[in-house]
């Protein structure tokens, strides 16, 4: 491999590792302040990805129709937690494994029905369609420059609300003491409301960001759901910055491998992920 | 509060154990039963829709042929899992004793339902999966195809990159059979006319992160890319090739499916690109015309391959019962009408080899504005080889 | 008594008579049979799960490998056109599912919880892709098996598989036999230093028990009836894919069990029989079963605390 395509595949696995980071941190989030284990996550980005073609048609505008996207799936995430999840919080994992399956058939069945199963696509929004030549053949789009920065971004946001605001401070605090942050008088159901919407939203804002890139399918949720779970587990369930760590090796490790390796390709994250756990039995920076 | 949960725990069991008894009230007719094996949700699902709705079509059209017999259709979601197809099969063969059985999508699904089906009495039409075996080592007498062999469309391509002077070429698909079979047929015919595959490449099935991949192609800069991929996967490639730069610089050759049902999400990254396969949604036919128009006037949408397969599998279920008039209880006289019929395809003429592979012109289409205009012939009436096939 | 609960002896005095007759019934329709049979060899593999999950404490995402394995060994092992002895190779394909179970099983029994359910995927999934890749065994469009083996003990045939009868007897035999032999295990004193693991690891181990040599024991004999359904299913349409060992196959699994009532052993042919009769009536009834069947999950979820099972206790064992 000569110097400038290491070069070249480094930036991939960058970008390819930090749109999972996107993906996974909802379900990270979620896990580690509530306990919940929401398999249906990755119907979640899905339900994004179909939102911002669905804005996109009706209103022409990619920024609009990802802010439309954004604000349903924070409604969609405060009903299901309402209506759904409130009623398993005293239940063991199991039954949320069952329940939020269940819920990925809906979602999927609704997604058949409303949008029907033809591959659709989003187009790069025209101020971005241009592209930086990396080397004779090769050029890098602006968007997926934009896509990596929109999530560096956001882990500087979580990372920043979750230590230095006053609903960060809740949520660790709940993470940690449950009851203690009940006899303090504070609303712990409205707070799990609240960070189940967020979680919901970073899902679907992941695949609003991904549509112009990628290809808006029936299933495609369950694809990047097990790639979700090998980032958030490598990393350590709960742990923000494990999702970072976990997602950037996740995706430097499946891109050199496929150029590499392409004999043992498919296989070689659960090979990364065996290694680990067997090595740190909780993830790298489980809490 | 606790007797309303009660209650509702009481007529949820209830409702469940009546969903249950549903399948002992089945009705017994005596239509001629056509059994639709096709996926309707998942991955293939675009597919299995286009595809009932063609077969629906056809039968529709085509009922004056049918002799004032009726049709039941029975469908079964396959949801592409090969595990499910014996079951499925043996659901339709046994349970609904389907005269005709249309399926599937899914290579692996086809590997499950010959299993079950081979030498049955019935009649099996796959109007997609296009795994040679199937009409390879694995023929049978009853197994018709109106779709393609996976040698088919991809065999041609190899003289057109030839007649380019495409001295070098990557070859790139998904590491599953249809895929590696694609590739092979464009390397027997590219390879013999003294071509170079400088390199091949293998994606697990269904990743489609391309990213890497194509990196690596742009630094081997060869003189063309063939590759076979089809759907999402194929939506997804044309994308990623376009976003990368290698668009314009590297021509980019496939099989037809790249560009098929998908070109209206791939947008402008499909113009320029060139496939061959046995239909082109441009083709100047008076029945494509009618077939297109029809098709978007019924189901709101253009027609496809999947589309224009599963109407030729409705067709080709017409003139048999035609040609015997109405009585198909013969399943000798069945068979030997089915396989000496010709059909008046959208894609053109179409027979069927001692193997029961279509016998089929094969098109090299180029996008234009969406659409795939026919460029040249260059193969016409191609068979299948066959290989392994003893009928 | 063996069946400790009023519920469950109450169900297998319904279900295993009712289902010993029902070829009766369907004789004219061989599919039923054939349809209840596939549903009995799942349930004899949801049944190895739900003790796994339910009375061992060790939740698994990769119950599906031996399920395949169960298959592909057969594959492997076994010549082309030659019929082969059953039993024997029960006998030698459990074993080699127990080995493989053994190895794999005092790797990942390190972990627990969350991390246990991943490092059992992974180790599931990484037999997925070799299947899928690997051109040796047919690879993504699965292998046929040509020659079923024949049961013939001392010289006498009790079953012949090809006949869909004797295979759904053979398999009713199996899940009756499999029911029998958890319920043993369970009110042995191996059973017991389980269900006291699974109650306060750190106390059994404080008894002197090695908590862990106990967990890979009942990994091991689980994993090896997993791939004995495997192989069942594997025989009655003659027909391997790798699909068998995908995740899903596992998820399915999960969702009987937990629907059947997770922990009771006999709630697997509960969960297996609703699920799938669930399953096949919907799809029968509507393109959007998929629908339905997430309606009626998410219903069951919420109402049954502790799936089917538990909702015929309460209504049986009140009145105890």
């Amino acid at each position: 491999m000569t110097t400038s395509l290491f070069f070249v595949q480094l930036i991939n696995g960058l970008q390819y590792g930090l749109l999972l980071f996107l993906i996974a941190s909802g379900l990270t989030l979620v896990f580690g302040v509530m306990g919940i284990l929401n398999l249906a996550h990755g119907s979640m980005y899905m339900v994004g990805a179909y939102l911002a073609w669905y804005f996109v048609q009706q209103t022409g505008s990619f920024t609009l129709s990802a802010l439309i996207s954004a604000v349903i799936a924070l409604l969609i995430g405060i009903v299901v937690e309402r209506t759904l999840i409130q009623r398993l919080y005293r239940r063991n994992h199991l039954d949320q494994v069952l329940l939020t399956i269940g819920m990925i058939f809906v979602f999927n069945a609704l997604q058949s029905i409303l949008w029907g199963n033809d591959p659709l696509g989003v187009q790069v929004p025209e101020a971005m369609s241009s592209a930086i030549p990396l080397t004779e053949v090769v050029e890098y789009p602006v968007y997926r420059i934009f896509v990596a920065l929109v999530c560096v971004a956001i882990a500087f946001v979580m990372y920043y609300m979750i230590n230095r605001t006053r609903l960060g401070m809740l949520i660790r605090a709940g993470e940690s003491n449950r009851e203690m942050v009940e006899c303090l008088g504070i609303d712990i159901s409205r707070l799990y409301t609240i960070v189940f919407a967020i979680g919901v939203m970073l899902a679907a804002i992941a695949g609003v960001i991904a549509a112009p890139m990628s290809s808006i399918v029936p299933g495609m949720g369950e694809h990047v759901l097990i790639a979700c779970f090998v980032v958030v587990v490598i990393g350590g369930m709960g742990s923000i910055k494990g999702a970072f760590i976990g997602a950037l090796l996740v995706g430097l490790v499946d891109t050199f491998a496929s150029v590499l390796l392409p004999q043992l390709s498919s296989m070689m994250i659960y090979i990364l992920m065996a290694f680990i756990l067997l090595i740190k039995p909780q993830g790298l920076f489980s809490s | 509060m606790e007797t309303n949960k009660q209650l509702l725990r009481t007529l949820l069991a209830g409702a469940v154990a009546a969903t249950l008894c549903i399948p002992a009230l089945a009705d017994n007719a005596e239509p001629i039963k056509v059994g639709v094996m096709l996926p309707f949700s998942g991955i293939y699902a675009a597919l299995g829709d286009a595809g009932r709705n063609g077969l629906k079509m056809a039968l529709k059209e085509h009922e004056a042929e049918l002799h004032g017999r009726r049709i039941e259709f029975i469908e079964m979601d396959t949801e592409a899992k090969p595990e499910r197809a014996p079951e499925i099969a043996s659901a339709l063969l046994d349970q609904h004793h389907a005269n005709f059985i249309i399926g599937p999508v899914h290579s692996g699904v086809a590997m499950g339902m010959i299993k079950v089906l081979k030498d049955k009495d019935t009649i099996m039409i796959i109007p997609n999966a296009g795994a040679n075996a199937a009409t390879g080592p694995l023929c049978a007498p009853n197994i018709f195809r109106t779709s393609f062999s996976a040698w088919q469309p991809s065999y041609p391509m190899g003289k057109v990159a030839l007649d380019s002077a495409y001295k070098r070429v990557v070859t790139m698909s998904w590491n599953y059979g249809m895929g590696r079979e694609s590739l092979e047929a464009f390397k027997e015919s590219y390879t013999a006319g003294g071509g170079e595959i400088v390199k091949e490449i293998l994606v697990p099935f269904p990743k489609t992160e391309f990213q890497s991949y194509l990196s690596e192609i742009g630094s081997i800069n060869p003189d063309a890319v063939f590759v076979f991929f089809a759907g999402g996967g194929a939506v997804k490639f044309v994308k990623d090739y376009d976003a990368l730069g290698l668009k314009g610089k590297i021509p980019l050759l496939g099989s037809g499916f790249l560009t098929e049902g998908t070109t209206s999400a791939q947008g402008p990254s499909a113009e320029g690109i060139k496939t061959t396969l046995h239909y082109a949604d441009g083709l100047d036919n008076s029945v494509n015309t009618k077939f297109r128009q029809d098709y978007l006037q019924m189901f709101g949408k253009e027609a496809d391959i999947y589309a224009v397969q599963g109407y030729d599998a409705g067709l080709l279920i017409a003139k048999a019962v035609d040609k015997l008039g109405g009585d198909i209880s013969d399943q000798a006289a069945l068979i030997q009408a089915m396989e000496s019929t010709t059909l008046l395809s959208p894609r053109g003429e179409v027979s069927f080899s001692k193997a029961h592979n279509p016998i089929q012109n094969i098109y090299l289409r180029e996008v234009v504005d969406g659409v795939n205009k026919v460029i040249d012939v260059p193969a016409a009436k191609l068979e299948d080889p066959a290989r392994g096939c003893k009928l | 008594m063996l069946f400790n609960t009023r519920t469950e002896r109450y169900f297998v005095w319904v279900f295993f008579p009712l289902a010993l007759l029902m070829p009766l019934f369907l004789e004219q329709n061989t599919f039923y049979v054939s349809k209840l049979t596939t549903v009995m060899i799942f349930a004899i593999f949801v049944m190895s799960l739900d003790y796994l999950v339910g009375r061992c404490g060790l939740i698994t995402l990769g119950h599906a490998m031996f399920y395949g394995l169960g298959g592909y060994i057969f594959v492997m092992i076994a010549p082309e056109y030659e019929a082969v002895n059953f039993w024997v190779y029960t006998f030698y394909i459990c074993a080699i599912a127990a080995v493989v179970a053994l190895v794999i099983g005092f790797l990942v029994l390190r972990t627990s919880g969350i991390y246990m359910i991943m490092i059992t995927l992974a180790f599931a999934q990484m037999t997925y892709y070799y299947f899928s890749d690997s051109l040796d065994f047919g690879g993504n469009d699965g292998v046929f098996i040509y020659v079923k083996p024949d049961t013939s003990i001392f010289g006498l045939s009790l079953f012949d598989l090809d006949n869909p009868t004797h295979f759904y007897y053979l398999c009713l035999l199996s899940l009756f036999n499999t029911l029998f032999f958890f319920r043993l295990v369970i009110r042995s004193r191996f059973g017991r230093v389980i269900d006291s693991i699974q109650e306060n690891p750190g106390r059994t181990t404080a008894l002197g028990y090695n908590v862990f040599i106990f967990r890979l024991i009942a990994y091991t004999l689980a994993s090896a009836l997993g791939a004995y359904a495997g192989y069942l299913f594997t025989l009655q349409y003659g027909f391997v894919n790798p699909s068998m060992l995908a995740w899903t196959t596992s998820g399915s699994a999960l969702v009987m069990s937990i629907l059947g009532g997770i922990g009771t052993i006999y709630g697997a042919i509960l969960g297996a029989v609703v699920y799938e009769g669930l399953h096949f009536s919907l799809e029968h009834l509507t393109e959007h079963w998929l629908l339905f069947m997430g309606a009626l999950i998410i219903l069951m979820v919420i109402l049954f605390k502790n799936g089917i099972a538990g909702y015929l206790e309460k209504l049986l064992e009140r009145r105890a």
